[in-house]
């Protein structure tokens, strides 16, 4: 089925469209990207990670002064509790600290002593010099100070080097969230669960609505009907609304569970793959309608094949080329529902996605703070433009009726 | 001049050196090649051939009706008509050209009427670009061409819409807009294609009849050599975007100098001539395609009379004076003996 | 031309009992009650809300009964607002939508048939082929950007200037708008002379001009294809072959023509504006259809969502009728058939 599609005139012509095979490209190298990710490529942990200041800008730009400050005093605490916890044990504060790599930034081993130092140090400074002033942020001139509290750190947790440098730089290189988790790992992450969602819901939905058309238009009479009244009925009502209330049967539940992650997606392929498959039932019923009628399936019914194996032989395998069409589109209203639904709280949760990155980052436009909002957007934009053009390009070279 | 008309009544439409290319998916490719031929006042010009071998976009070459951004007329072709080359005209030109003077009826007469506009308000449509008269005199007018194309009861079906018609109703509704402007040349393409035997015989009835009332040229352009021999005076037989044969009816059907005519002929059905057992003889391929064809005669791959010279070259289109020009390097029926192979 | 009407709408009548049947037998999969009480509600009150709700009786009567009040648009009692019929909130719900997606449907279609008609015109042109590339980036953002940036650039960054003078607000204070400034007749709110053009403009014009823009790409996308798929027929070359201007073909002979796939377009976008706008109320706060049943929905108000529901379903259904005798207004083959 699929090597005929392949060997037909319309692959050639899609083949000889340049743009098209470009956009295939981007979606593979996607694919690629989404298949990594699921093996493991980015652990759920490093999207929730504390990597950077809150609101780092991206390209290394310097954040406001508090919160460096306040990034800088996360590794000062986490120093000063564990040298507690190691003089109450009477170890050395590095034995504890040593299970404790912060954002690829491994601590130091001092002389015990020297811990103390420096924290002396750093809360002098912070209680003596910074903590008077209201607002750090407005007040440069105490930028020394700060940096100082910086050092500090850094003494506790050098700034990684070598592999483990270029690792940081990866997840730092975009800035950070409103919990100063990193940006870019959380939007490539992202990648893996739009594929999840996308493939997961469109595979299914193509497939049943596909076989429910075929089905619908082949047999007729009352099978007809009835599925005719199911997609009509259901796509009677509002799209979002369904989905929402899709979404709502599995509150409460296992489904709803922001610490298992992968079944928190249930209840969005339940409610996606419900709606999702009328689409390709209506067109692959038009479809059949019209093969229905041809010379070769009313030869092969007069030989005397059974019906199911018409349907099944002669029949899907020429509508193959809508089943494509049609799991495009799907999958772009997969990403994009994805995006909707987790901006209204219904979406994905306890991970990272597109769209929990665009709600996150809807007030921190305010505070003229693009980085989220751009990275989610422009990674969501690539891929959707992609099929968009690689839609466009299918149904220029495999449906004639389309123009374009 | 390469062939002149039969009758010696001056030319009104000269078409000379016609070549129109298409950009397609798979290249450009040259679907009329080099076609010339002159249209006399008032006769009947026929242009067969197989489908694809150029014919409508010949005519449509001429009216200029192909889809501008892919179509490619060859800028040293000419289409005089009335001193206006017709290839080279502008739009504006072309409009008061089209309806006016050249009009052209089609071969699917149930989808070339607009669905949603009443049968009389497309023949108004014509009046009102090409002539001045005022509304009741253009609703006159209808009703009259109406008539003329003996549709019944012409005053209730003006207000009819063209789904409420017959399909020969409505391709006689289409000869009604056509000739409604009194046109010179009345190009038709395939005009009976669709319908019913009975009902093609009366169009074509119709169309000789208001020839003769209107003294309008018809260019005929069909695929079936019996309406040919019915209602035309000349005949230009083409094969693969060239003309391969042209000549009077008589001589075309009698002595056919081309072994693609004689095939065509040959696989006419005739009443008297059929034996029992025998099957109608076909001429055996297919038509090469426009996307490769071949340096050599066109016909060669299928002529039953090949020789290894019409492999080698492309014969050119030879005049012998008479009226009558052919492609050939071996032409039947000659009246010397040439040294044609299987003349008999 | 009634008898035509009368059987659209009985053939949508066991569609619309199944819409019902749907969302009545999804809500009820779990116990509503104790999904809206939570996990630690006490035994009487759930006994009372069941009740009252009539939920111990067989799904078959709730669902006649549900029916038999439903025609009188009676849908009880909302859950969370206590004291406030579904009804009401129904009614008061429907303004603040139609604020918005009346002149949203209205702008949308006008800019992008013309720009559709526009488009298929010079096809291929580069006006053409500008358009159709923007048609295609614009559909590859989230409606969600839209709305964030939209709001940023429309209206937070003019003020954030300082233009004193300009129009756009941000919504936060649309609730306050709406509820202060209109009465209520029969239980509808009627607005109140407060609300003119000017305030209109204020609160209402930054959503419905994103919604134009959201919808332009996928709209003269279809717009242009309807078009350009006329542009194919048989009948064009007779108008041509008439000596017929490119102009008249195309506003005259294509136009009519082609209003068949565009009113099915604008009559099927009806009730997806309701939907649509779901996103645009909920970010602006605009207390309309889509955000009322949202809220409910993640509220657990039962009563409220079956409510909802029904007559939003309704609406989608009367909506393919109207589109149905509107088919025969425009195409006689439909009218005479």
């Amino acid at each position: 089925m699929t090597g005929r599609l392949l060997r037909s005139r319309g692959a050639r012509k899609f083949r000889r469209n340049r743009l098209a095979m470009a956009a295939l490209g981007v979606i593979l190298l996607y694919f690629a990207t989404a298949v990594f990710l699921f093996f493991g490529g980015v652990s759920m942990e490093a999207t929730k990670e504390r990597v950077a200041p809150k609101h780092t800008p991206g390209f290394f730009q310097t954040p406001d002064l508090d919160q460096r400050l306040a990034f800088a005093m996360h590794f000062i605490s986490e120093v000063d509790s564990a040298t507690r916890l190691a003089s109450r044990r009477d170890q050395h504060p590095h034995d504890i600290l040593v299970e404790k790599a912060l954002a690829e930034r491994r601590p130091a081993r001092l002389e015990p002593q020297r811990y103390d130092e420096l924290l002396d140090e750093a809360f002098g400074i912070l209680e003596e010099e910074l903590d008077l002033v209201d607002n750090i942020a407005d007040h440069p001139e105490l930028e020394p100070r700060v940096e100082r509290v910086e050092e500090i750190a850094a003494a506790f947790f050098p700034m990684p080097t070598g592999w483990e440098g270029r690792a940081y730089w990866s997840r730092t290189f975009l800035g950070s969230d409103a919990a100063g988790q990193s940006i870019s790992i959380r939007a490539i992450y992202s990648i893996k669960v739009a594929f999840q969602i996308g493939l997961i819901t469109s595979v299914i939905s193509v497939l049943f609505g596909s076989l429910l058309g075929a089905a619908a238009a082949f047999f007729g009479g009352w099978v007809d009907h009835a599925i005719t009244w199911v997609f009509s009925t259901l796509s009677s009502i509002p799209y979002l609304v369904l989905l929402s209330v899709l979404i709502v049967v599995f509150f409460g539940t296992i489904f709803d569970d922001p610490e298992r992650p992968f079944l928190s997606l249930v209840p969005i392929y339940v409610a996606f793959c419900s709606t999702f498959w009328i689409g390709p039932c209506r067109v692959i019923r038009g479809e059949t309608m019209k093969i229905k009628e041809l010379e070769y399936v009313q030869a092969a019914t007069a030989i005397g094949f059974g019906r199911v194996y018409i349907l099944l032989k002669h029949v899907i395998p020429n509508t193959a080329h809508l089943m494509f069409i049609n799991f495009s589109l799907l999958f772009i209203g997969a990403i994009k529902s994805e995006v909707i639904l987790s901006f209204l709280g219904l979406g994905v949760k306890g991970q990272a996605s597109w769209g929990i990155m665009i709600r996150d980052a809807k007030d921190e436009v305010a505070s003229y703070f693009f980085w989220q909002i751009g990275a989610a957007t422009f990674l969501m934009f690539v891929l959707v433009l992609a099929f968009n053009i690689f839609t466009d390009a299918l149904q220029d070279a495999f449906d004639p009726r389309h123009v374009d | 001049m390469i062939q002149r008309a039969a009758s010696n009544a001056e030319p009104i439409l000269t078409v000379r050196n016609l070549t129109t290319r298409f950009r397609t998916d798979l290249g450009l490719v040259t679907a009329v090649d080099d076609v010339s031929f002159d249209v006399a006042a008032g006769e009947t010009l026929g242009i067969v051939g197989e489908s694809g071998c150029g014919k409508t976009v010949t005519s449509k070459s001429i009216m200029r009706l192909l889809p501008e951004q892919v179509t490619r007329i060859d800028p040293k072709s000419r289409i005089l008509f009335k001193g206006v080359n017709l290839a080279t005209a502008d739009e504006a030109a072309m409009r008061s050209i089209r309806g006016d003077k050249i009009a052209m009826i089609f071969q699917e007469p149930m989808t070339s009427l607009n669905p949603v506009f009443r049968v009389g308000w497309q023949i108004d449509e014509a009046l009102k670009y090409h002539t001045t008269l005022n509304r009741a005199q253009r609703r006159a007018r209808t009703i009259e061409m109406l008539r003329l194309v003996e549709i019944p009861n012409p005053e209730r079906r003006v207000d009819e819409y063209p789904h409420q018609l017959s399909g020969g109703m409505r391709q006689r509704v289409m000869i009604a807009i056509a000739l409604c402007c009194e046109p010179d040349i009345l190009i038709a393409d395939e005009p009976t294609t669709a319908l019913d035997v009975t009902i093609q015989a009366q169009i074509l009835n119709l169309m000789e009849g208001l020839k003769r009332k209107l003294n309008t040229a018809i260019v005929l352009i069909t695929h079936n050599l019996g309406v040919v021999a019915q209602v035309c005076d000349r005949v230009i037989v083409m094969y693969a975007g060239r003309i391969i044969e042209t000549g009077s009816v008589h001589d075309i059907f009698h002595r056919p100098q081309h072994p693609y005519t004689q095939a065509l002929l040959e696989s006419i059905p005739k009443r008297g001539r059929r034996e029992h057992g025998k099957r109608l003889p076909t001429i055996p391929g297919i038509v090469p395609s426009l996307h490769d064809l071949p340096s050599h005669c066109r016909f060669a791959d299928r002529c039953r009379y090949k020789q290894d010279k019409c492999i080698a070259a492309e014969p050119d289109l030879i005049e012998t004076g008479d009226g009558r020009a052919y492609r050939c390097f071996y032409p039947l029926n000659q009246a010397p003996a040439a040294p044609t192979v299987g003349a008999r | 031309m009634w008898s035509f009407i009368l059987r659209r709408l009985l053939y949508n009548v066991p569609v619309y009992l199944g819409i019902l049947l749907l969302v009545m037998g999804l809500l009820r999969v779990r116990n509503p009650v104790y999904a809206y009480l939570g996990k630690n509600a006490d035994e009487k009150q759930i006994a009372q809300l069941e009740e009252s709700f009539g939920l111990n009786d067989p799904f078959i009567v709730q669902y006649g009964r549900f029916l038999w009040k439903g025609l009188r648009l009676d849908f009880g009692e909302s859950w969370k607002y206590q004291g406030t019929t579904v009804r009401e909130k129904l009614l008061a719900s429907i303004p603040p939508s139609m604020s918005i997606t009346v002149p949203a449907l209205i702008l949308t279609s006008v800019i992008s048939i013309t720009v559709g008609l526009m488009s298929s015109f010079y096809r291929g042109r580069w006006i053409d082929r500008l358009l159709v590339i923007a048609a295609v980036l614009g559909m590859s953002i989230s409606f969600l950007v839209y709305i964030i940036f939209g709001q940023f650039f429309g209206a937070f960054l003019p003020k954030q200037m300082g233009l004193e003078w300009w129009p756009l607000e941000i919504g936060g204070s649309f609730d306050l708008w709406f509820s202060m400034s209109s009465f209520s007749v029969f239980g509808l709110r009627v607005p109140y002379p407060d609300i003119n053009a000017m305030t209109w403009v204020k609160f209402c014009l930054l959503p419905v001009l994103i919604s134009v823009i959201v919808s332009m790409g996928y709209d003269t996308r279809f717009y242009r294809a309807v078009m350009v798929e006329e542009c194919n027929r048989d009948y064009i070359i007779t108008a041509r072959a008439k000596g017929a201007t490119k102009r008249k073909i195309m506003f005259v002979h294509m136009l009519k023509n082609a209003m068949i796939p565009i009113i099915t377009r604008i009559m099927t976008t009806l009730p997806f504006l309701i939907t649509g706008s779901i996103l645009l109320e909920m970010y602006f706060n605009i207390p309309g259809m889509g955000r009322t049943l949202i809220t409910a929905i993640t509220d657990m108000d039962y009563p409220m969502i079956q409510g909802f529901t029904a007559v939003i379903a309704l609406l989608y259904i009367l909506s393919i009728i109207l589109t149905d005798v509107l088919y025969a207004l425009v195409d006689p083959r439909v009218r005479l058939s």
